[in-house]
């Protein structure tokens, strides 16, 4: 029965009202199924530019992550590293998300690479995955909040396409392979 | 210009020789009758042709012997003996003649007559000149010494091939006393019965020495011919022990004949045994290292023949014990293995029959196992390649009867799995491994087969997986409620592999049992046509799933049959497998009645047939759902055959509600026995290790997605995220080194990355 709830409530589609799950699994190992079984999804759907991966074998709790620039954004084509670390009570607390390559971006500390946004923080649900997270940090790549900068020039130049996109190449390092 | 002195010697010489010669006799007797000695020694010891007319005359012995005697007393011996020889030597050509002409026809014939007639020709020379015995044996000495050196160093090289041949016709004389008659013309059998119709020829070849020069040749001669012997007797003769047989032939036969060559001095049967004794445990081991030869170039086809060639394997043992050839069988077997079983023509079955079979004979050879250790190393790698050998072997586990004979011998006792043990050492018993073992030799104890072949793969468990496919194929075929013989195999099973790991069989089994209970159950509340085998997802192997629906009222049976099951059991679901399983109905037309026993997708068609009276198949499909168009082809071929509907226009049918007038033609098809479903397609083990590389590639990706590149090891520790990853690291480098032929991953100093 255990497979059929985990494979039917769908980890890719948020659903608005609070989590109902928890009454049962407290403890690391029940973390570490969630964090297993979030990986197997992820790795099973096909969702372009996304993808995370744990950095080693001996801890599931510390990812690597990659975001491509959405197609038909000024981030086009481009892409950045990101590191996703799992507090130990997740998924009841979101992931420490940041950027490892520096992306010039409205909500995105250049020099720390901290992300500005809800989900990370006071909008967490335990229905979120890594796999919704990742997709919001796609989308929010496109589409800024320019209400709650973490990095003011940014949200200033967001105005002047041409300008930010000089900027962003001045910031952006290539992955190195 | 004599000087007095000179003069002096002379006389003093002259009278000392007169003195000899004349032996004190008066005055000049004794010279007289020396010289009367002298004269007919002389005339007695000269070398006659033996064409001449004048032969030797009567020599009378009395006179021989005074005159021998006389020439010795007057010491004049060496004188005689040196005269003698250089007779002997001026007319040594007229036998250099006859062995030339006679070696000239041998060459040109081949004819071994030739031979004799020359060893005849040789022992005749030999004999006529002989001094006689009353002149000492230095002078025979010398004088054989002068004529076998003369005639061996103008012998040809040919006369040792015309040598051989004679000897050789010698091995039927002694025994058959029919040999050749031209031989005795040369050679006369002796008087006596007893003796051996060949010791003529034997002595002659004693006179000559050709024995002493021989001696190896004639041994040569010897081992060939036993040895042709037993190849002649034994190729191919596996199914009776030859080797007592031939030891037999050995002592009536060759014995006998070696007495001539090898025994000739002997005096009596005990010397004559202590003088055979060294070339006869020689033979014995000749004889030994000829038919283990033997059967160790058959051994491939002794091995097949398997148990009706047990003797030659008691043979090949005894063999063995006495000559060291076990490597050469090792080498052999393997070669033989390789080039006529491990082929990819070679069906699995056939090789693992084989196998057991080698298990079987090389035990018989060699008890401890060290020649099956070394020969069984190729095949089970081998075999560990091969993807149906697991099935194969799960296959006879079960014992399928119809599949003939199993590898399993019945009347071996059903034992547990033996794990390979370590060596006891303080068992009273322990013997060391035998000498030629290898260093990574396992002495496994002589277990069972299934054992054996178990232990090919590393772990059994791929076995329990293997057999509960088969076990789910085998269930789900069986039509009439009667699993006694699949219980009684699980049970057998269970001894082999332990409770514990044929677990999930055990649910297996107890959902067909409870099945029908649970359909009495509901049938009981709410009868319904429909009696479905629930099976529990959890323990069964992935069946394949074609995603279809029955239409009609088959929807209706099914899901109020589910009500009621839930209604039963409320915290379980049933899901449909609707592809698997059979339909009986009756179609009532307008002018019969067609009952037909169909599957469930044909049963479906027809059904939609009930709806309208003509479909395109396109409309059927969409109808059912998910289904495979040759299958629905096949569904309605069916019904066509049966003559129910017809094919009215492309890819369009229309029922016939009654019969077509040329039914009689459609009818004298032989209606098709209700399309015996070959096995319900369970999902093999091997596509669902396809299924689950696939997953794992997704993780590969993901890995060197996010993590740049990886080494190998890395990659398959970081596998151990994905679930029911259990593959070793050398599969996993297949897998990688596949998935880089086709262009998806690159390598370089051993680290993957994903080809951009």
């Amino acid at each position: 029965m255990d497979q059929i709830t985990t494979s039917i409530a769908p980890a890719t589609r948020a659903a608005p009202k609070p989590a109902t799950t928890g009454s049962t699994g407290e403890g690391t190992s029940s973390v570490t199924k969630r964090l297993s079984n979030e990986l197997m999804t992820l790795m099973m759907s096909a969702s372009p530019g996304i993808s995370a991966f744990p950095r080693s074998d001996s801890n599931l709790f510390d990812w690597v992550g990659t975001i491509e620039g959405p197609a038909g954004t000024i981030y086009s084509g481009l892409k950045w590293k990101i590191s996703i670390h799992f507090p130990p009570n997740y998924p009841y607390a979101p992931p420490v998300i940041k950027y490892d390559t520096p992306c010039y971006h409205p909500n995105v500390d250049i020099n720390s690479g901290a992300i500005c946004l809800d989900i990370l923080q006071d909008k967490w649900s335990a229905v979120y995955s890594v796999q919704t997270i990742l997709l919001s940090l796609q989308s929010l790549l496109g589409e800024p909040n320019n209400a709650s900068p973490l990095n003011p020039d940014a949200a200033n130049l967001w105005a002047k396409p041409d300008e930010f996109k000089t900027q962003i190449m001045k910031f952006y390092r290539p992955i190195a392979e | 210009m004599a000087t007095p002195q000179l003069y002096q010697q002379v006389a003093l010489q002259w009278s000392k020789s007169f003195l000899v010669l004349n032996r004190d006799e008066p005055p000049i007797s004794g010279l007289l009758s020396f010289s009367q000695a002298w004269i007919l020694v002389k005339e007695v010891l000269r070398p006659r042709d033996l064409t001449e007319a004048t032969q030797r005359g009567t020599i009378n012995l009395t006179d021989l012997t005074i005159a021998a005697d006389i020439i010795t007393k007057c010491n004049m011996l060496h004188v005689l003996q040196d005269d003698f020889m250089d007779a002997v030597r001026q007319h040594l050509h007229l036998i250099t003649r006859d062995i030339e002409q006679l070696m000239g026809q041998y060459d040109v014939s081949s004819d071994v007559q030739h031979i004799a007639k020359l060893v005849a020709r040789l022992s005749e020379w030999h004999t006529a000149w002989s001094p006689m015995q009353q002149f000492g044996s230095s002078m025979a000495n010398a004088y054989n010494l002068a004529f076998q050196t003369h005639v061996y160093s103008i012998l040809p090289s040919s006369f040792t091939q015309g040598f051989k041949s004679l000897v050789t016709l010698t091995f039927n004389l002694a025994v058959d006393h029919d040999g050749s008659e031209w031989l005795f013309t040369l050679f006369p059998k002796p008087e006596r019965p007893s003796a051996r119709a060949d010791s003529a020829l034997w002595n002659a070849f004693q006179q000559l020495s050709l024995i002493e020069r021989y001696e190896s040749l004639i041994s040569t001669i010897c081992y060939e011919y036993v040895e042709g012997h037993i190849l002649e007797t034994c190729a191919g003769r596996w199914d009776e022990p030859m080797l007592n047989a031939i030891r037999e032939w050995m002592a009536n036969k060759i014995v006998p004949w070696m007495l001539m060559p090898f025994a000739r001095g002997a005096k009596t049967s005990d010397d004559a045994k202590s003088m055979l004794q060294g070339i006869g445990s020689r033979l014995d081991f000749h004889v030994c290292k000829t038919l283990a030869d033997l059967r160790t170039k058959e051994i491939f086809d002794i091995i097949i023949d398997y148990p009706d060639s047990t003797n030659a394997l008691k043979d090949l043992k005894e063999c063995l014990a006495r000559v060291d050839q076990r490597s050469q069988l090792v080498q052999t077997l393997r070669k033989a293995n390789k080039r006529r079983l491990l082929h990819p023509g070679a069906d699995t079955k056939d090789i693992l029959t084989q196998y057991v079979s080698i298990i079987r004979c090389l035990r018989m050879v060699d008890p401890p196992g060290v020649l099956l250790f070394k020969v069984a190393d190729p095949i089970r790698q081998y075999l560990r390649s091969r993807p149906d050998t697991i099935r194969c072997i799960v296959a006879s586990l079960v014992g399928d009867g119809e599949s003939g004979d199993s590898l399993v011998d019945e009347n071996e006792p059903i034992q547990p799995l033996q794990p390979l043990q370590a060596e006891d050492y303080s068992d009273p018993n322990w013997e060391p491994e035998p000498i030629d073992a290898g260093p990574d030799f396992r002495t496994s104890k002589p277990s069972d087969v299934i054992s054996t072949l178990v232990s090919i793969y590393d772990s059994k468990e791929l076995f329990v997986k293997e057999l509960q496919v088969l076990l789910a194929q085998r269930l789900l075929t069986i039509k009439d409620g009667n699993y006694d013989r699949e219980r009684r195999n699980i049970e057998i099973l269970k001894i082999r592999f332990g409770e514990a790991a044929l677990q999930v069989c055990e649910v297996m089994l107890k959902d067909m049992t409870d099945s029908r209970r649970i359909d009495q159950h509901i049938q009981s509340k709410n009868a319904s046509v429909l009696h479905p085998t629930i099976i529990s997802k959890q323990f069964w192997p992935t069946l394949q799933s074609t995603m279809f629906a029955m239409p009609g009222q088959f929807r209706d049976l099914q899901e109020s049959y589910s009500k009621e099951f839930t209604a039963f059991k409320p915290d379980k679901k049933l899901a449909w497998l609707p592809h698997l399983g059979t339909v009986t109905l009756d179609i009532e037309l307008d002018d019969r009645t067609v009952s037909a026993s169909v599957t469930p997708l044909e049963a479906g068609f027809i059904e939609l047939f009930t709806t309208f009276d003509t479909w395109t198949v396109t409309e059927l499909l969409a109808q059912v759902g998910n289904v495979d168009r040759t299958m629905a082809l096949k569904a309605i071929s069916t019904w066509v055959d049966l003559g129910v509907i017809k094919e009215s226009g492309s890819d369009e049918y229309t029922l016939l509600n009654i019969a077509e007038a040329n039914d009689g033609e459609i009818k004298s098809r032989a209606p098709q026995a209700p399309a015996v479903e070959d096995l319900p397609p369970v999902v093999t083990l091997q596509e669902q290790q396809a299924e689950q590389m696939k997953v794992f590639w997704k993780f590969i990706e993901g890995m060197l997605t996010n993590l740049g590149q990886l080494s190998l090891d890395r990659i398959h520790g970081m596998l151990k995220f994905a679930p029911g990853y259990d593959r070793s690291i050398e599969q996993l480098a297949g897998f990688m080194e596949a998935a880089r032929r086709e262009g998806l991953v690159t390598m370089r100093d051993g680290m993957w990355r994903l080809n951009k």
